[in-house]
């Protein structure tokens, strides 16, 4: 299924934001990488998936229902091998079963859990007034109180995507400070200039937040991808 | 029916007549300075005032309709009052259908969508319809309409007829806001126009066709956009971002702190004001916003006035420490300027004209040249700083002491300026600090070109934005 398809069957099937597994689908077809992940139906299968990515995994509760998921216990992360998973799968389907008993239950989303980097946000939104925009900034859960951000209409090109990192306080980082080794802005680059291609070829998706995204020296990763279409 | 012959924007600077619809014989009224404003600007005296109940007007014979006018009349003022204005459009209409020219109209009339009314609105949709299914070209309505100074036209009731010409057109949603520029400007002729377009609802012509006009307009050198509201930003900012490889815009939005209403479901769209996303849109397009509105002023003549910088290697040569000091923050914390490098060669060539008491190259790209200084030492200085490759800019900065003549001080500064050909010139700010008590000097170096500031800040801002603009058109060459 094309993206453009799969956005609008989201947005038939009752949900405002793309369930995570869809969302990740359209970033990687847009070229934006997210860390692996996998939806398993049971213990099993979660345990042979995070084998597979390796350890350390996050896991999520996958349904419908519930949308603040960390909100009803159902998230748990830092588990670091085997065992730890068997016992955070249990504690995360009794905590979530007894805060949500309506909850159709889906499955346990595994996904491999990515070392800290600088963290920093890239957004985009249908604008009434200017069309596609991609937003850069500042990273992490305090992005509106920092606002530490800057805005470009999209798409756009790389240099431009350059200067629109420049104009804010995080690049300062992304070079490093205090002895770190600079983050691959090269790759942040492009993280923007795909999202833009993104957000100007599916009008469907209103809002996108791609929040934390971590930066490395070699590359970048978008941790957790948000797509509202309605 | 035929389709109908559109009318070129031309029709609006070009006219080879004007009528003013509703135009008044009683003095003192806007109606009837429209009329003497027309009539002083006009390089032809084709100004037809049109009342039926009047004979002449400001000494100009009054028609009772559009039809009677027996000359071409290529552009008509609109200025009855909102009732009456669509009989003024039938009038267009039938003369241009019968006679072929009233192609461009200004609407200066208010009263229509701006009240916010469904009376208002319909009017004006009545209106513009009326007008356009002729083929004529609008602007306004709510508006002053248009000028041009190099070709006698004034449709306003304040574009002071004396404006000094240049190379500045402005193009305003405020009628007011464009005005005040002008007569801010006119003493001490800081500024010169070329066109002034009122804007108005802009429920015909807007940005978006006037851009890409100024763009292959010769004599237009820099374009000055005061903004409100824009209902299509995308359709203007696409339009710019092609106008700016030609020429510089500069521009001021009004409605800062207005937020989004929408409720957020992410990050993005709670923090995207439309400021901010206005911010980033400016940039991406190369237009130079300006902060506040000597900003805006300050940016734009010297624009006109001066030529692109063709780096962001700065020098400062002062005869006042402590502001330049402000100037030198402003330059240095907007982070795309540097203070330029001074050679050995040029700081002994420029000690050879100072007291042994002045600062040269502390810190490197700072010249205090210190009050101990004759006409003829900034001549001197100022020749050595012109010549120099490794300068792209320079910020002068006094505050002429007593014993300096303003003739004086102004011919040296002049002569310092030209020593080099036209095509070594470099942009030169002159930040004299004495207000009124050197407007003698400031008015001699303003009509030889030379821009001249009140502050420091003021000067290091246009510098800045000097060099901002430079570097876009280098990256898009």
């Amino acid at each position: 299924m094309d993206c453009q398809s799969l956005v609008q069957k989201c947005a038939a099937e009752g949900y405002s934001v793309v369930p995570e597994l869809e969302a990740q689908e359209v970033c990687q077809s847009y070229g934006i990488t997210c860390p692996p992940a996998a939806l398993t139906a049971d213990k099993e299968e979660c345990l042979r998936a995070a084998k597979t990515m390796g350890f350390p995994v996050v896991i999520k509760i996958f349904s419908k229902q519930i949308i603040h998921k960390s909100d009803v216990g159902g998230v748990v992360t830092g588990i670091k091998d085997s065992d730890e998973l068997v016992k955070a799968y249990d504690q995360l389907m009794n905590t979530v079963k007894n805060k949500c008993s309506q909850a159709v239950i889906e499955g346990v989303l595994v996904q491999k859990q990515m070392p800290k980097g600088i963290e920093v946000v890239i957004g985009g939104l249908q604008n009434e007034q200017f069309g596609p925009v991609v937003m850069f900034g500042m990273g992490g859960i305090y992005v509106e109180v920092f606002k530490d951000v800057s805005f470009r209409l999209a798409p756009l090109d790389k240099e431009e995507a350059l200067r629109q990192i420049k104009e804010t306080k995080v690049y300062k980082l992304l070079q490093g400070v205090r002895g770190e080794q600079s983050c691959d802005i090269d790759a942040l680059c492009e993280v923007i200039v795909n999202t833009g291609r993104l957000v100007a070829a599916l009008p469907d998706i209103k809002e996108l937040d791609f929040n934390p995204i971590f930066c490395y020296p070699d590359g970048c990763c978008v941790v957790d991808a948000r797509l509202v279409v309605k | 029916m035929a389709e109908p012959i559109i009318a070129p924007i031309d029709d609006f600077f070009q006219p080879q007549g004007v009528a003013i619809i509703g135009a008044s014989a009683k003095m003192g009224s806007p109606n009837n300075q429209i009329v003497q404003f027309a009539k002083q600007m006009s390089l032809t005296g084709k100004i037809f005032p049109i009342n039926p109940k009047a004979d002449e007007i400001a000494g100009l014979k009054c028609y009772p309709d559009l039809m009677s006018v027996p000359a071409v009349i290529d552009l008509i003022v609109i200025a009855v009052g909102p009732q009456n204005s669509l009989a003024a459009a039938q009038q267009i209409k039938q003369r241009r259908e019968t006679k072929g020219d009233a192609g461009a109209v200004a609407v200066v009339t208010a009263g229509f969508k701006e009240m916010g009314t469904a009376e208002g609105e319909k009017l004006q949709e009545d209106l513009i319809f009326t007008i356009k299914s002729c083929g004529a070209r609008i602007i306004g309505p709510n508006c002053q309409g248009v000028a041009d100074t190099y070709n006698g036209i004034n449709t306003s009731f304040s574009v002071p007829p004396n404006t000094t010409k240049g190379g500045v057109t402005i193009l305003s949603q405020s009628g007011a806001f464009a005005t005040s520029f002008l007569r801010w400007a006119r003493d001490q002729k800081l500024v010169g126009i070329n066109k002034f377009v009122s804007l108005g609802n802009m429920a015909d012509l807007d940005f978006r066709e006037l851009l890409p006009y100024m763009a292959e307009d010769e004599k237009t050198k820099v374009i000055a956009m005061y903004m409100e509201g824009i209902a299509d930003a995308r359709g203007l900012f696409d339009v710019a971002a092609e106008v700016t490889q030609k020429k510089p815009i500069v521009a001021i939005k009004a409605g800062k702190t207005a937020l989004g209403t929408n409720v957020a479901q992410s990050h993005t769209a709670s923090i995207a004001g439309n400021n901010d996303i206005y911010d980033g849109a400016f940039r991406q397009a190369g237009i130079i916003r300006a902060q506040n509105v000597a900003e805006f002023y300050h940016t734009s003549r010297v624009f006109d006035k001066m030529p692109l910088p063709k780096g962001n290697r700065i020098c400062i040569l002062t005869v006042v420490g402590g502001p330049s000091t402000i100037c030198v923050d402003e330059l240095v914390g907007s982070g795309e300027v540097t203070l330029a490098h001074l050679s050995d060669d040029l700081k002994e060539n420029v000690a050879k004209h100072l007291a042994s008491s002045a600062n040269i190259g502390h810190p490197d790209g700072y010249i205090d040249m210190t009050a101990s200084v004759t006409p003829q030492i900034h001549t001197d200085v100022l020749s050595l700083l012109m010549a120099d490759d490794e300068i792209d800019g320079i910020i002068f900065m006094t505050s002429p002491p007593g014993f300096l003549k303003d003739e004086e001080l102004a011919a040296a500064l002049i002569e310092g300026y030209q020593s080099v050909p036209v095509e070594k010139r470099k942009p030169l700010l002159s930040v004299l600090m004495a207000g009124n008590a050197v407007s003698k000097c400031r008015t001699l170096m303003e009509e030889a070109g030379l821009p001249t500031f009140e502050y420091p800040d003021d000067a290091a801002r246009v510098m800045v934005n000097m060099v901002r603009y430079a570097a876009y058109r280098q990256r898009n060459k």
